[in-house]
């Protein structure tokens, strides 16, 4: 179970660490769905080996929410978006490396938590967090607003995987409860977003200057 | 029973509005805030005599601070409600009531549960609750302020997310074959057993998470913008009590912390973030531009009092602190309903543009007056007293420069806000007359600055022993 479980989760990383690199938003939509899947594998991997069913249905919803639904809606939102809105001359290189880092500050902050746990499944906590922190990172440097989303939904898978890896996870109150609020927030953004380019023609944050000091 | 009644009434009334409009949303909507307040009411009753109170095998539970919070929530909410009728044209009825009773739900779910989980997904309701309601007046600028806050705090509520998943991992660690594991009472009463460093890292997610809710420097950048776009009524709840409800979270997870890695972690990360928001506050108050901006930046300041005398700590500052926020919720919520006629009238948030203002309104200008010298923290209303009791806790726990320099930041803050008041209720008056208010209508804000009075000069019975109760349940 250890080494399924550290491979996926380490699987888990390469594809957040590709989100980074890639600059099309197809591509990065492609890759969400795909860390959503692995996601969605890594609980029903969990669920057969620790014997908690729950985890059965958490992984179906996994897979028809992430892998799905916001897809979907991220597929609205981004409709009409250029493929590449990069600047030209901009490379992914400095990204790529702020989120290897953030590998190794992840590795130091769980720290704690690894040492207080013999949990089979330990060795992906790090790795499940520092898929977090990069999805972070992708949202607060997000130049529009689908950057800013698909970083907070990468923490957000980020988050749930480090709660599957260290807990098996979170009573079924809170898991349908984290759930619907993703997808109330997806669904908000989207009603937000679509908004926003009615009056701006344009869903760059940057545009966004009304409010001052 | 009277748990669940506290949240069966706004629901239902929130469920009712989303198929009424017209004349029958603002008479269910009325009976709605005031069956909220009348619950509130009977649920503190009930557990000053009782001590706690429980419904659906513990899922809620209401403590004296539940009790406390609740109170208050249904007090603004009746305040801001009975405002609602003058900013809400009767024909956008459907897209502002429903929300806002489900905005008011969702708080009072966050401060009655026992769960963590729970509590999360309810303060996590309040923002998306909101949301809409921030951007009411569909302008550009609030169609900005409500998407920073949703993105903001949904970003800060997932790390607090982070933060509870941390501290149920801890507890079921180390307590694997507990039954309600993430109740808030199990935490506590397991709290000694649990990993310090685990819980001192869980704290730390919790407090960046919670206190981005809460609007403490330097996660606050939202708040200016949505509290000051968002109508006057939601501007008095989010003001008044929704930034209380993150601090609220904040003070359970503390009275964890605390037992689990000892009192000073949590209390010197408060005093820290305490500080940075009364500089933050104190930075933009010396000089504000917009009347509705400075008055949202001084929830940032009182928030930072507020984690001071949480931070500092003993009897005394917890005490303060909650009583704190008690009147900071009556005197901000009275302000930011005032201040939402006063743009009304003169068609502007900008402070240049309004002058005259006793002369012009003179029945509004009085009491924006009053309100801001409660809020100044002058003598004889409330905000003064516990004030004093925030630092008097300061400079009795050895927290002296820390003291020390929060007061010299509340000096800076309120030169400013003194001048700014100055300078929109004197000077040269527009000629025609602007109250359009019948003098009835001050009733209920009237009502409020006499509880800040009461509160400052002559506490009401059992106040006292709610504060002391409050302060036994958070710390040794």
């Amino acid at each position: 179970m250890t080494a399924i479980t550290n491979f996926l989760a380490f699987l888990g990383l390469v594809v957040t660490l590709l989100i980074v690199w890639q600059q099309s938003w197809p591509g990065r939509l492609r890759l969400f769905v795909a860390q959503s899947l692995l996601l969605a594998l890594l609980t029903l991997v969990i669920g057969v080996f620790v014997g908690k069913p729950g985890l059965l249905v958490v992984a179906g919803v996994v897979v028809l929410l992430k892998a799905w639904l916001i897809p979907r809606a991220l597929a609205r939102i981004g409709a009409g978006t250029p493929v590449r809105p990069v600047a030209p001359g901009h490379s992914s290189a400095v990204p790529l490396l702020v989120a290897c880092a953030l590998v190794v500050v992840a590795y130091v902050v769980m720290l704690p938590v690894n040492s207080a746990t013999t949990l089979p499944t330990e060795g992906g906590i790090p790795l499940a967090f520092a898929m977090a922190l990069i999805g972070l990172f992708v949202c607060v440097t997000g130049r529009d607003a689908l950057g800013h989303l698909l970083g907070f939904l990468m923490f957000e898978n980020g988050l749930f995987g480090l709660a599957l890896l260290a807990t098996y996870g979170l009573p079924g109150l809170v898991e349908a409860g984290v759930f619907l609020d993703v997808l109330a927030i997806v669904l908000l953004m989207e009603g937000v977003v679509l908004r926003v380019r009615r009056e701006h023609d344009s869903i760059e944050v940057n545009r966004l200057r009304e409010l001052r000091g | 029973m009277r748990l669940l009644l506290l949240l069966a009434i706004p629901l239902a009334g929130a469920a009712l509005l989303t198929r009424m409009g017209g004349r029958g949303a603002r008479a269910v909507h009325g009976l709605t805030a005031g069956g909220t307040l009348a619950a509130a009411a009977v649920l503190a009753a009930a557990v000053t005599r009782e001590g706690s109170v429980t419904a659906l095998d513990g899922l809620l539970r209401a403590d004296a601070l539940s009790a406390w919070m609740a109170t208050l929530v249904g007090l603004v909410a009746a305040l801001a409600a009975a405002e609602a009728p003058r900013q809400v044209p009767l024909g956008e009825a459907g897209r502002f009531y429903p929300l806002f009773h489900l905005f008011t739900w969702t708080m009072l779910l966050a401060v009655t549960t026992d769960d963590v989980g729970l509590m999360w997904v309810a303060v996590e309701g309040t923002t998306l609750a909101s949301v809409f309601l921030v951007n009411f007046e569909r302008s550009r600028a609030s169609l900005e302020a409500s998407y920073k806050y949703l993105l903001i705090c949904s970003v800060g509520v997932a790390i607090a997310f982070a933060g509870t998943v941390l501290v149920y991992f801890a507890d079921v660690q180390q307590f694997g074959d507990e039954p309600y594991p993430l109740r808030w009472t199990t935490l506590l009463r397991l709290a000694p057993g649990l990993p310090a460093r685990v819980i001192e890292l869980a704290f730390v997610f919790l407090l960046v998470g919670y206190g981005t809710k809460a609007g403490l420097a330097p996660m606050h950048t939202w708040l200016p913008d949505a509290h000051s776009e968002a109508p006057a009524p939601v501007s008095a709840l989010m003001s008044g009590v929704l930034l209380s409800v993150g601090l609220y979270a904040v003070l359970r997870f503390k009275a964890v912390a605390d037992l689990a890695a000892g009192p000073d972690f949590a209390g010197r990360l408060l005093v820290a973030l305490g500080l940075a928001s009364l500089g933050v506050a104190a930075a933009f108050l010396w000089a504000p531009r917009n009347y509705k901006r400075m008055l949202a930046y001084s929830s940032v300041e009182h928030v930072g009092v507020v984690c001071l005398g949480l931070g500092f700590g003993g009897p005394l500052g917890v005490a303060g602190a909650v009583l704190h926020i008690g009147n900071h919720a009556l005197a901000k919520s009275v302000l930011f309903l005032l201040s939402g006629r006063i743009r009304a009238a003169y068609g502007t948030a900008e402070i240049p543009a309004v002058s005259g203002l006793l002369t012009a309104m003179p029945l509004t200008g009085r009491g924006f007056l009053v309100a801001m010298l409660a809020l100044m923290g002058l003598p004889p209303f409330g905000l003064f007293v516990s004030e004093v009791m925030i630092f008097a806790a300061g400079f009795q726990t050895g927290h002296v420069m820390a003291a020390a320099l929060g007061l010299a930041l509340l000096v800076v803050a309120f030169s400013g806000l003194l001048r700014a008041t100055h300078r929109m209720l004197y000077g040269p008056a527009p000629a025609r007359a602007l109250e359009t208010a019948h003098w009835t209508s001050a009733l209920p804000l009237g009502a409020a600055l006499l509880l800040l009075v009461l509160a400052g000069l002559a506490w009401p019975p059992g106040l006292a022993a709610a504060l002391g109760q409050i302060a036994s349940l958070l710390g040794p």
